[in-house]
């Protein structure tokens, strides 16, 4: 297992010229640096995994509690603690050189020069494959959602990262939004190689004893398999809408979970709540995967690319 | 760090409320005191992430036990996982308690309600030591001191001061009075303390090591996501300042569970807001 010799070529998938084994990505915020999964699956296995947020200087976070349970999900604020994009570049990427996966480098920042700075300094990295660009946190008060949500200000920035960047730019989009196919569509006209849905829905929670919200910041992000309905709708609009690859996200814990994703249109899918739950989830969403092509006799997993009938 | 599915070998209620729950695991585990595991059972999504338990004993390197309060959805949840069932874990987890140090080496263990689950191994290894230990063991009454394990760590042997809030069994009033009195008695220079119990007790824990000049040593708890740091959704306000890559939070199920009580900022608790 461990050379990644049994990559099954079938679920081979490309985004902007990136090959990624399969279609399987962990989600940013869910995945750490990666390294923290090293013993738990083979990240030579896995088609890749988007770090958590970096942003040009380390963030702290918001105060504790970050996160409550709730039905079929979780609401979180983390506030997008990270350790800058600095000290990943020098600490973190020499670690992931020895292992075959794709590395996707999720950048944030509270202003557009701040997500370029982040950028800038990412440039300096080896082994990243691409940037997905957060506009979408609702855990922050500036930045993030704020961009997200105004198609104006996220094509702008779009369009600064892409002649910053100096790798394939995909574009993280916020569910909280009233058209989420104007923003996509304003986001590829500026130049995303690719798009990225959706990150959390913003919640609440309250303690009816205290009667005070659960989270220190008031509201929080619900992700988890209570959001998959509304994410696969979203991606099935978003790719009616654009013509770029699409990636998944929202709840998906099973190669079935995947499956809905890639007919709706995405080319590949990152996979986020699942794993605090069941660490191993990715390992098994791409036996699945190779186990519903067998069963299928499906030649490649990109015929099933938005297939829907 | 090992994920694995356990079969449980009993699932017992020791009192209303507290449960011992004894698992089989498929291959040897080693485990430190003061570890935990994250659980839930096998196959079920609901509640959806799994709890953290603190290992309770270590009956072989395949054979351990957790003990339980049955609070809310995730240990009700475990509760109803009947004999031969199987539990999804992730084991062990966290850091250890650290060795008492110095020369005349003085120990006084902190065990407030379910807290106790946390500290029985380092009993064990004190009692086996042979260290000067006191054990102070607090519970709310008589069944919830039954429930936290009261015969286990009585049958241990270390000298035990018991108290409850209602004064059903042992002395009334708070385990942190009997500690104060413990260090007013014994004027224990060079003393350390380890501590484990809710946050309202272990921030007075904290303050009354300060005011006796005692190494603290507490482990804590906080709502987690994951167990193994990539969530970051644990974590404690620290007083040092960007001493770790993540400045002034720290999470307590990597970088604790078991911190110096010093180390912590008390004002800002994890759980209750
Ligand atoms: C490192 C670590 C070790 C732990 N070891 C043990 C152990 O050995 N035995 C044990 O019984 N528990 C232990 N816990 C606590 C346990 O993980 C659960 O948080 C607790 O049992 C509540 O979970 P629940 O799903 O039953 O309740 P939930 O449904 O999550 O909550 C039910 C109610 O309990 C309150 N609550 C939630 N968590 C706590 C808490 N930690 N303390 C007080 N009230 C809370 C909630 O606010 C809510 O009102 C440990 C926690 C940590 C972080
Ligand atoms: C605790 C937590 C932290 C997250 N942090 C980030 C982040 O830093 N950047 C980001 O783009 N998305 C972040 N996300 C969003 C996830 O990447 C994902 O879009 C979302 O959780 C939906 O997928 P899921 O239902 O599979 O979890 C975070 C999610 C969670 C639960
Ligand atoms: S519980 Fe996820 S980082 Fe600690």
């Amino acid at each position: 297992m461990a050379d990644g010799t049994n990559n099954d070529p079938r679920l081979a998938v490309e985004i902007s010229g990136i090959r990624f084994n399969n279609p399987v990505i962990g989600a940013s915020g869910t995945f750490g640096y990666g390294l923290e999964f090293a013993d738990l699956i083979d990240l030579n296995r896995l088609g890749g995994f988007a770090t958590k947020g970096l942003s040009a200087r380390p963030l702290p976070g918001n105060p504790p509690p970050r996160i409550v349970e709730t039905h079929g999900g979780m609401l979180n604020a983390i506030g997008l603690q990270n350790i800058g994009a600095r000290a990943f570049v020098e600490e973190k990427l020499p670690l992931l050189a020895r292992y075959d996966t794709r590395i996707i480098a999720n950048v944030f920042g509270y202003s557009d020069d701040e997500y370029i700075e982040a950028i800038t300094i990412l440039n300096d990295g080896d082994g990243i494959a691409a940037y997905e660009l957060n506009i979408s946190c609702p855990n922050v008060k500036e930045g993030g959602i704020v961009i997200g949500n105004s198609p104006t200000a996220a094509a702008r920035l779009t369009e600064k990262a892409k002649l910053a960047s100096s790798r394939p730019l995909i574009v993280k989009l916020s569910p909280n939004v009233t058209d989420i196919a104007i923003l996509a569509r304003a986001i590829v006209d500026a130049g995303a190689d690719c798009i990225s849905l959706i990150n959390t829905i913003v919640g609440m929670s309250i303690d009816v004893n205290t009667r005070k919200p659960r989270l220190s910041y008031g509201t929080g992000g619900l992700s988890g398999p209570a959001i998959r309905p509304i994410a696969v709708r979203m991606v099935h609009e978003v790719a009616r809408a654009v013509d770029v690859p699409l990636i998944g996200i929202g709840g998906i814990a099973s190669a079935a979970d995947a499956l809905e994703f890639i007919i709706a249109g995405a080319t590949a899918i990152q996979i986020g709540t699942a794993n605090y739950y069941d660490p191993t989830v990715t390992m098994k969403v791409i036996d699945g995967l190779t186990a519903h092509c067998e069963s299928h006799h499906i030649a490649t997993i990109k015929g099933l690319i938005g297939s829907l009938e | 760090m090992i994920e694995t599915i356990a079969t449980a070998d009993s699932n017992r209620e020791l009192a209303p409320g507290y449960r011992l729950l004894t698992l089989d695991l498929k291959e040897d585990v080693p485990v430190r005191a003061g570890q935990f595991a994250m659980l839930k059972p096998h196959a079920s999504l609901e509640p959806l992430l799994r709890r953290a338990l603190a290992v309770y004993r270590v009956h072989s390197p395949r054979r351990i036990s957790f003990l339980y309060q049955v609070l809310g959805r995730g240990t009700e949840a475990l509760a109803r996982v009947e004999n031969g069932g199987a539990v999804e874990a992730l084991l062990p987890l966290g850091n250890s308690w650290p060795d008492a140090i110095g020369a005349n080496q003085r120990v006084i263990v902190v065990a407030g309600g379910i807290g106790s689950a946390s500290v029985f191994m380092l009993c064990e290894k004190l009692a086996s030591t042979g260290v000067d230990t006191q054990l102070l063991f607090g519970a709310r009454s008589e069944p919830t001191a039954i429930g936290c394990g009261l015969e286990d760590f009585r049958a241990l042997g270390l000298p035990l001061t018991l108290t409850t809030d209602d004064g059903s069994l042992g002395e009334q009033g708070f385990v942190t009075g009997a500690l104060e009195r413990e260090l007013l008695r014994s004027g224990r220079p060079r003393s350390t303390i380890y501590a484990c119990g809710p946050w309202v007790m272990m921030k007075r824990v904290a303050e009354i090591a300060v005011q006796f000049e005692a190494r603290c040593f507490v482990s804590l708890e906080a709502p987690m996501g994951c167990g193994f740091g990539v969530c970051v959704g644990c974590v404690v306000a620290v007083k040092t300042r960007g001493t770790n890559e993540y400045g002034s939070y720290k999470r307590v199920c990597t970088d604790g569970s078991i911190f110096p009580a010093e180390s912590i900022r008390w004002e800002v608790d994890p759980i209750a807001h």
